[in-house]
Parts: structure tokens; C-alpha cells; sequence
């Protein structure tokens, strides 16, 4: 199927009843999570993956990345209003966007985070769709130690580019490792590190582990420094609209935010976090009036804000082509699939175009709703932010204790769910990213498995494993980030040394 | 404080991963060949083990805490954290006996209580109304089979 017939036979998947609503849900759940501080994209689909069970898996998959793509657009309203960034994507936008509203400007720069948004979300869907096949065909040609060095460069790219230490992050990837042994053993069956516990033998499931980290944890931070309702800014329908001038001054970064957020989607790690800073500096560094960054500049609202949304279609790429999630949303994904029995790989695009397809169509059409949620309805979800935190806070743990319990009636979901809280509370505290934890559960087992296979075909001979060209390859990039970080500062002492 | 609370954590994290390893040597392991069911672990609990000593060894340097760590909060900040974490361990060791009905009723008390909700009367209407809603949603609507408790069933 090329892509045109792909596209075409995608939105008569997504167009149907069903998928239609389910893309509405999510994106009007995203925009949601998007505004309010606290929850966020990862926390929101870990809460929505039960109620998907009865629906179908691309139905499924169609909401819950409505709720990924469509926080990027509602993490700025609160950004610019409120100056709190509403999800973490969205922190860079606080600095230009909330001086520009403080300068009565809020509509301009909430009307441009949000057509940047539209511009760059679909060119990077456009961008999806090409990338996407001929990578799931190359794919094919990926033997078990392929697929073992690109999960293995995966976690590490991800543990060294995401926020705090290194070590730290290596710790974290290494405690999603063991929650993802604990119970049966994928090859021989063998029950491990149960603890006795029969209920374990299934395993440490990833939603209670995912929404007691992103959900409970964030709920415990906000119970430290709850404060009274945020200060915000209000906005007019008719200043909704910028000036011929902010266009144009706006225009070129939403096109460059687009290619780099696509680009920074493809590497593994937070890519819409990391997206927004890389648009950022690109912007300060390339502008003719640097000095107004800071100040209220429209380029430093509209190209972080296009980077994220472009970057959430590039991380895709590798979770539909390779079966493989770089990032914990897509993760998130990943685990949706399983549950619903979809084998992820490079052949999802031909055994079950319907997935693949319906859910790129679909994201065109989230797109376009998004713009009209959020645009003329700003107030709207920004009105949310009146809601009194202790109620928002009670709800969400309640959402989360009984979402928990839904999946598999059990009491030690609910533990799981609770320790996992208050892991994530300390940990955060102490500045770990917990991030690499969500890839390691979702990533182990398929790592182990790889690399259980790979060494049984190279019979054991780990350099005939290790120096197939793809694979060494892959590995040798994953030793140079770790390593170059490292030899920069002795490369700059012996210049200074040598002059 | 004159060590901060990440020299404790990674101690934590040793002792997991200690044990975790001392616990992959009773699965087979198999050969570097043919590997078994204890393999992996033994590569994740030996990972786990060599990170957190180093870790455990840098955060006892005392100028490392301000960088490594947030302060933990005091007094006040401090209650509402501890009670709302005493309310959802609550919900969990009661959920069976008591019911869905009276975990979540009592939760969201708590919660709201603890996080500045003033008067009482607005915390017992909301909480029953949002346990009655939760209930008939997940209970009827989707179908799950919440814990009734002694008292309803």
C-alpha cells in the first residue's frame, strides 16, 4: 500500500462512528491534562488505558495518542496565563509567552502556540507517514541482535539525555528493569522474584506503576506547596488575533520548529521536552533582536511551541515502524498495544494497516479539532484552572485508586499503585527521572528476549553478536554518548594547555 | 540535617539490588549459549549493585546534598503530605473489609480536609457525591466489581 492509498483507506478507519469519537475524547482529554498543572499526558493515559478494554485496539490506540499530541497544545495555555507550565513540555514557553501576556498580548501568543501547534503537528504527521514504511520494511531485515542494540541504545540515550545525573538516570532504567522480571518468565514460564505472591506471577503491571508515579507522585508534591488559585491572566475573543507583523515574525520559527522537533522525535528520550529547549536556543541564537528573549518575543512562544507538537509525531516513527517506544508516552502506547494483543514490530504496517493507518489519519483530524478546541474555546479549559486544587486532587486520586483496581480487580494493583506513589514522591524530591523507569518495565522483557535469542543463535560468541554492522553501529553511538560528555572538558584543558 | 535523605535512598537501592542479584543465583542460569531464566537478572541486579554504590559513595560528600536534593518539607507542608499518604494507605488496608463506599468517602474527607477545603459541609457533600458518582460509573457503567465491604453485601 503506498502512502496515498494508505491515507485514503486511514480516514475511512478513522471517519467511522467510533474512532471519530474516541479521537474527540482524547484530544478534548489531552487538552485537559495539557492545561492543568500536575497531571500530564503519561498519568492521563495510564488512567484511560482501562476503559479502553472495551474497545478495540485501534480504537485504543486512536485516544490514547489524542491525549499525547493533544497535551502539547494545552500545556501553553497555562504556560502564558498563568505563568505555571502545564505540563513539562510547555516550561520554555512560560518565559516569552507570559511577558507577552503581562504586555497584553495573550490572545496573539495563545492564537500562535496554537496555529504552530496545527502547522507542525501535521507536517510532522506528514513527515510520519513517509518515514515510517520504508523504516518498518528496512526493519524486516533486523535479526534478534538488531532489535537487542537498538532497545539497548534506547535506554541509554534516554537515561543521558534526560533531566538530573546520568547514574541517576542508569539507577532508574535499572529499577524499571527488575519490576519488568518480576513474574513469569517469557521462555520457560518459571515464576520470578514473586515473593510468594500468586497475583505477582502476571507480573508488575504498567499502569499502577505508571499512574502512582505520574499521577499519585504529582499529587504528593502538589500537597506540599499548595497554594491558594492561580493568578491569570484574561483574554478576549477578539485580541485572539495577531497583528500582521507578529505573523510574520512568527511564521519562519514555526517552520523550523516543525523540521528540528521532528528530527529531536526520532532520537530516543523526553524528545518534546527536549524539543522546546533545542527550538528555543535556535530561535535566540539565529534572531536579528536577541535582546528581546525574555521580554515577550513571539519567535520564543512559537517555536517551542511547533517543536513539541512535530516532535510527538517523530517519536511515534519508531514506537509504529520498529515496535520499539523511545519516549515514556509512547511507551504508554506500547503497553495499550500488548494489552489489546497487538504484536508490535516492523510488521504492524501490513498485518494491521488499520492501525497504522487509521491512526496517522486520525491524527490529522485531532489536529484539526484541537485547533478549534482551543482557539475560540481557550477560556474555556482555562477557566479550569478555577477549580480548587483540593477537589482536582481528590478526584484524580480517586480516578487513579479505582482505575487501578478496574484492570485486574485486585488488591495488589492498588499497593503496587500506592508504593509506586510514594517511590515516585521521594525520588522526585531527590531529582531522579522517572522516566527511565516507565521504558525499562515496558522495554525488559523485550530486551531480555533479544538477547536470550541472540546469544542462543551466535551460540554464545557475544563479538559475532556484537559486530554485526547495524549493531555495532547502533552500540558504538550509544558508547559515544556516554562517553563524550565525558572527554569534552579534557579536550578543552589540553587546547588550553597546547596555546 | 547533616546527611540528606539520597545517601538513604541509594543505601535502599543497593539492598534491593543485592538481594535481587543474590535471588537471580537460585534460578538456572544456563550458559552464555543457551541462557536461562536467571541470566537477565543477574546482568540487571549486578547493573544495579555497581550504580548505587558509586551513588551511595557521592552523596555522602556534604556539599553534594543542596545540589542532589530538594529540601523536604516541614511542619505544615509536611502534615498534609504524611495525611494524604496515611488516606491512601488507609483506602488500601480497608478496601476489603469496609467497602468501596466507605474507603473512597472517607479518602476524599481527607484529602480535602488536608488540602484546605474549610468547611465541612461542603467536604461531606462533595465526598459523598463524588463516591456515589465513582461508584455508579465503575460499578454499573463499567462493569467492575468494587469491593461492597461487610456493611453492604
Amino acid at each position: 500500500m503506498d502512502s496515498i492509498q494508505g491515507l485514503a483507506y486511514g480516514f475511512a478507519v478513522a471517519f467511522s462512528g467510533p474512532n471519530l469519537l474516541a479521537c474527540f475524547f482524547g484530544v478534548l482529554v489531552g487538552t485537559l491534562v495539557g492545561v492543568l498543572p500536575g497531571i500530564g499526558p503519561i498519568g492521563a493515559m495510564a488512567l484511560l488505558i482501562p476503559s479502553t478494554f472495551a474497545l478495540g485496539p485501534t480504537t485504543a490506540l486512536i485516544m490514547l495518542a489524542g491525549i499525547y499530541y493533544g497535551a502539547m497544545y494545552g500545556g501553553s495555555t497555562t504556560s502564558i496565563l498563568v505563568n505555571v507550565p502545564g505540563e513539562a513540555a510547555s516550561v520554555v514557553t512560560c518565559i516569552d509567552g507570559y511577558q507577552m501576556a503581562r504586555k497584553g498580548r495573550a490572545g496573539a501568543a495563545l492564537a500562535v502556540s496554537g496555529v504552530g501547534s496545527f502547522v507542525a503537528g501535521s507536517l510532522g504527521i506528514v513527515a510520519l507517514m513517509f518515514v515510517a514504511p520504508p523504516l518498518a520494511e528496512a526493519a524486516l531485515k533486523f535479526g534478534p541482535p538488531e532489535y537487542f542494540s537498538l532497545t539497548l541504545v534506547g535506554l541509554i540515550f534516554l537515561s543521558q539525555l534526560g533531566r538530573g545525573s546520568a547514574i541517576k538516570s542508569f539507577l532508574m532504567v535499572g529499577f524499571g528493569l527488575l519490576l519488568g522480571t518480576v513474574g513469569m518468565e517469557p521462555i520457560s514460564g518459571l515464576p520470578r522474584f514473586t515473593l510468594g505472591q500468586l497475583q505477582l506471577a502476571q507480573g508488575v503491571e504498567l499502569v499502577p506503576v505508571a499512574m502512582g508515579l505520574y499521577g499519585i507522585g504529582e499529587v504528593l508534591m502538589i500537597a506540599e506547596r499548595i497554594t491558594g488559585m492561580p493568578q491569570m491572566i484574561k483574554v478576549k475573543f477578539r485580541e485572539l488575533f495577531p497583528t500582521v507583523a507578529e505573523w510574520k515574525r512568527a511564521f519562519p520559527p514555526m517552520l523550523r520548529g516543525a523540521g528540528a522537533g521532528f528530527l529531536i522525535g526520532l532520537i530516543p528520550g523526553p524528545a518534546a521536552i527536549i524539543s522546546t529547549f533545542a527550538s528555543y536556543t535556535l530561535e535566540k541564537k539565529i534572531s536579528k533582536h536577541p535582546e528581546e528573549f525574555g521580554q515577550g518575543a513571539i519567535e520564543g512562544v512559537a517555536g517551542p511551541e511547533s517543536a513539541n507538537n512535530s516532535a510527538t509525531a517523530g517519536a511515534m516513527v519508531p514506537l509504529l515502524a520498529l515496535g520499539i517506544p523511545f519516549a515514556p508516552a509512547t511507551a504508554m502506547l506500547l503497553g495499550a498495544l500488548i494489552i489489546h494483543g497487538v504484536q508490535p514490530g516492523p510488521l504492524l504496517m501490513s498485518q494491521k494497516p488499520e492501525i497504522f493507518w487509521g491512526v496517522v489519519a486520525s491524527m490529522y483530524i485531532g489536529n484539526l479539532l484541537l485547533l478549534i478546541l482551543n482557539l475560540p474555546l481557550v477560556g474555556v479549559f482555562a477557566s479550569i484552572l478555577r477549580l480548587p486544587q483540593h477537589l482536582l486532587m481528590g478526584l484524580i486520586l480517586l480516578l487513579c485508586l479505582v482505575g487501578t483496581y478496574s484492570v485486574n480487580n485486585s488488591l495488589l494493583d492498588i499497593y503496587i499503585l500506592i508504593g509506586m506513589g510514594l517511590v515516585g514522591y521521594v525520588l522526585r524530591k531527590l531529582k531522579f527521572d522517572l522516566a527511565p523507569v516507565i521504558l525499562g518495565l515496558v522495554l525488559g522483557p523485550m530486551l531480555e528476549k533479544t538477547l536470550r535469542q541472540s546469544l542462543f543463535m551466535c551460540r554464545g560468541d557475544v563479538w559475532s553478536m556484537i559486530l554485526r554492522p547495524i549493531s555495532a553501529v547502533l552500540l558504538l553511538a550509544g558508547i559515544a554518548v556516554i562517553v563524550l560528555p565525558h572527554l569534552r572538558p579534557l579536550i578543552k584543558r589540553k587546547g588550553k594547555v597546547s596555546q | 540535617m547533616a546527611i540528606g535523605a539520597l545517601p538513604v535512598v541509594c543505601l535502599a537501592f543497593l539492598v534491593v539490588g543485592g538481594a535481587y542479584l543474590v535471588g537471580s543465583f537460585y534460578l538456572p542460569m544456563g550458559t552464555v549459549a543457551h541462557p536461562g531464566a536467571g541470566f537477565f537478572p543477574l546482568l540487571v541486579g549486578t547493573a544495579l549493585v555497581c550504580l548505587s554504590v558509586p551513588l551511595l559513595i557521592h552523596s555522602l560528600k556534604k556539599k553534594e546534598i543542596q545540589k542532589e536534593e530538594e529540601a523536604f518539607p516541614k511542619g505544615k507542608d509536611l502534615y498534609r503530605v504524611l495525611g494524604v499518604a496515611l488516606a491512601l494507605i488507609f483506602f488500601a488496608v480497608f478496601l476489603k473489609p469496609l467497602g468501596y463506599g466507605i474507603c473512597s468517602a472517607a479518602l476524599m474527607v481527607a484529602v480535602l480536609r488536608f488540602l484546605g477545603l474549610r468547611s465541612w459541609m461542603k467536604t461531606v457533600l462533595i465526598s459523598i457525591l463524588s463516591t456515589a458518582i465513582s461508584y455508579y460509573l465503575f460499578a454499573f457503567v463499567l462493569d467492575v466489581p468494587l469491593p461492597r465491604g461487610f456493611l453492604f453485601s
